[in-house]
């Protein structure tokens, strides 16, 4: 038996190469899952508002259309917000860091985005006070935070009144519309996994839009990609020059976020 | 009768296959060769191991992978080698049993793979991501959906789709209840309302008008009698032909494709 055990012993741990790194090793300041999802939806808050303003609401102004339908061959339209959304949130499910981006509220266009159980139960408190709401689910062992979504563009007040489906037409420009929830499994992050996960929620947004782009290439009407804006003309900004902007209205509050963390 | 020390008694159960001469040898002492047990207990622990080594090699044999498969590949995936799915995991064998040592003994505070990683939905993604998949399977990690989770843990492709099963679906028709029994439509287009289907408990019906993911070019049926009949959708996750249209809108890769950033 000892002359099995000595050997092995020597083998694995004496003459060992450099043991496999552990997330949790790694020193320096680290934050909790609260934190890095707070920086999240501030990104995702500023990406949001800077497509639903400048490409869906000067967009429409120009003649370009959105849809629900927007991925069917034959419709010329692009994704509406919430559906944007919904294209960061596969690609960050395709990348990976293990971030997920949900959105929801208690009177959806599409009742598949109806809020229930805990959610429900956040949103009805977050309805008071438009706080961020937390909690951890036990199943799944993730971290979630709600985040308030509000009417930040006449465009979402607009379609949201007058969507057939729409089970509230009352919509006010400034008014708690849903949330973004987001989950998490860690409550101990590095900087360095921080980092990663918001170069993933980026190339989330990036996709998303370029997918868009992607698309208008089929319509019998392209706009014009470029470095213009829907406001100047019939055009679309190219992805870089998309995510340039959204980049420049994002990356400050990031920072101020990442360093307020000491 | 006196009885017999160990000695005799070994002696005696040696003398039915031994001959008299090499008992003798033997009990010369020292000089003599080793014991006849001890050699043939040698050679059969040789060539047990031989056999097992080749038994081994033969087994990990390129071409040989179905030997060791607990069971025949899903539709579809029969072309799949193994590695299609199952990536090593990091870090040396060596490595790995370090770490997995450690981690036993408290040293550390993650567990490791060994040989292999699990299998993700990552690994089903690198072949069949869709864009427009009308239940990717991530949604369901949405605090909403715990009692779907509890019931068939829709969040994992393999809940559904447990390879080494030989057949396409392994989780039973009718599972649109865990997420759909509150469902309500304004401008219901089928002639039999959804309502009464859903307060009916008829869940078998509803992949007869829809495919779960989306990936079908399909136009949904407005009379319940066009509907695919259950029989041929069960048929379909058994592994028969496709009922509905041939036409797909992103077809699955032949061969994965890394999409992590």
């Amino acid at each position: 038996m000892l002359s099995f055990v000595a050997p092995m012993t020597v083998y694995l741990f004496v003459t060992a190469p450099p043991p496999l790194p552990e997330a949790s090793a790694e020193g320096g300041k680290r934050l909790t899952a609260s934190e890095v999802l707070e920086i999240c939806a501030g990104e995702n808050s500023a990406v949001r508002e800077l497509y639903t303003k400048e490409i869906v609401g000067a967009g429409q102004k120009v003649g370009l259309r959105f849809d629900e339908q927007w991925e069917q061959l034959k419709v010329d339209a692009g994704p509406l917000p919430a559906l944007f959304l919904r294209r960061t949130s596969k690609s960050l499910a395709q990348s990976s860091v293990r971030l997920g981006l949900f959105l929801g509220s208690d009177n959806p266009v599409n009742e598949s985005n109806r809020f229930s159980g805990p959610q429900a139960d956040a949103f009805r408190e977050m309805l008071r006070d438009a706080e961020p709401r937390s909690f951890f689910m036990n199943d799944v062992k993730l971290y979630t935070a709600m985040y308030p979504d509000f009417a930040v563009a006449a465009a979402c007040v607009d379609c949201h009144n007058e969507h057939p489906d729409s089970p509230k037409r009352d919509w006010k420009l400034g008014e708690l519309m849903g949330a973004t929830t987001w989950t998490f499994p860690s409550n101990s992050v590095p900087v360095s996994e921080t980092l990663e996960v918001l170069a993933a929620l980026r190339n989330g947004f990036r996709d998303a839009y370029a997918e868009y782009i992607e698309k208008t290439k089929t319509f019998s009407s392209p706009p014009e990609i470029g470095k213009k804006w829907p406001r100047q003309c019939y055009c679309l900004p190219a992805p870089e020059t998309f995510m340039q902007e959204a980049e420049r209205r994002s990356s400050k509050p990031t920072l101020d976020r990442l360093l307020s963390r000491r | 009768m006196k009885p017999k020390g160990p000695r005799e008694r070994q002696d005696d159960s040696l003398s039915a296959v031994v001959s008299p001469e090499a008992v003798t040898r033997r009990s010369n002492g020292r000089r003599g060769p080793a014991p006849p047990s001890n050699i043939r207990r040698r050679v059969g622990t040789g060539v047990g191991l031989c056999l097992a080594i080749t038994a081994w090699g033969a087994l990990l044999a390129p071409g040989q992978e179905h030997l060791t498969a607990p069971g025949r590949m899903n539709v579809g995936h029969e072309q799949l080698a193994c590695t299609s799915c199952h990536r090593s995991a990091p870090g040396s064998v060596r490595q790995q049993i370090q770490a997995g040592t450690r981690f036993l003994l408290g040293l550390r505070d993650t567990p490791v793979d060994f040989g292999f990683r699990e299998v993700e939905n990552g690994d089903c993604y690198a072949c069949h991501e869709r864009p427009f998949d009308r239940h990717p399977v991530h949604r369901f990690n949405e605090p909403r959906f715990s009692d779907a989770r509890k019931a068939i843990a829709p969040q994992q492709c393999a809940s559904c789709h447990r390879e080494h099963s030989g057949r396409r679906v392994t989780v039973q028709p009718g599972y649109c209840q865990h997420c759909h029994g509150e469902l309500q439509m304004k401008n219901d287009p089928l002639d039999v309302s959804h309502a009464t289907l859903v307060r009916e408990s008829l869940w078998l019906s509803c992949l007869g008008c829809h495919d779960f993911h989306g990936n079908h070019v399909m136009k949904s049926s407005t009379r319940l009698a066009d509907a695919i009949s259950s029989l041929r959708v069960a048929r379909y996750f058994q592994g028969d032909a496709s009922p509905y249209p041939k036409q797909l809108k992103k077809p699955a890769r032949q061969e994965r494709q890394n999409l992590e950033h």
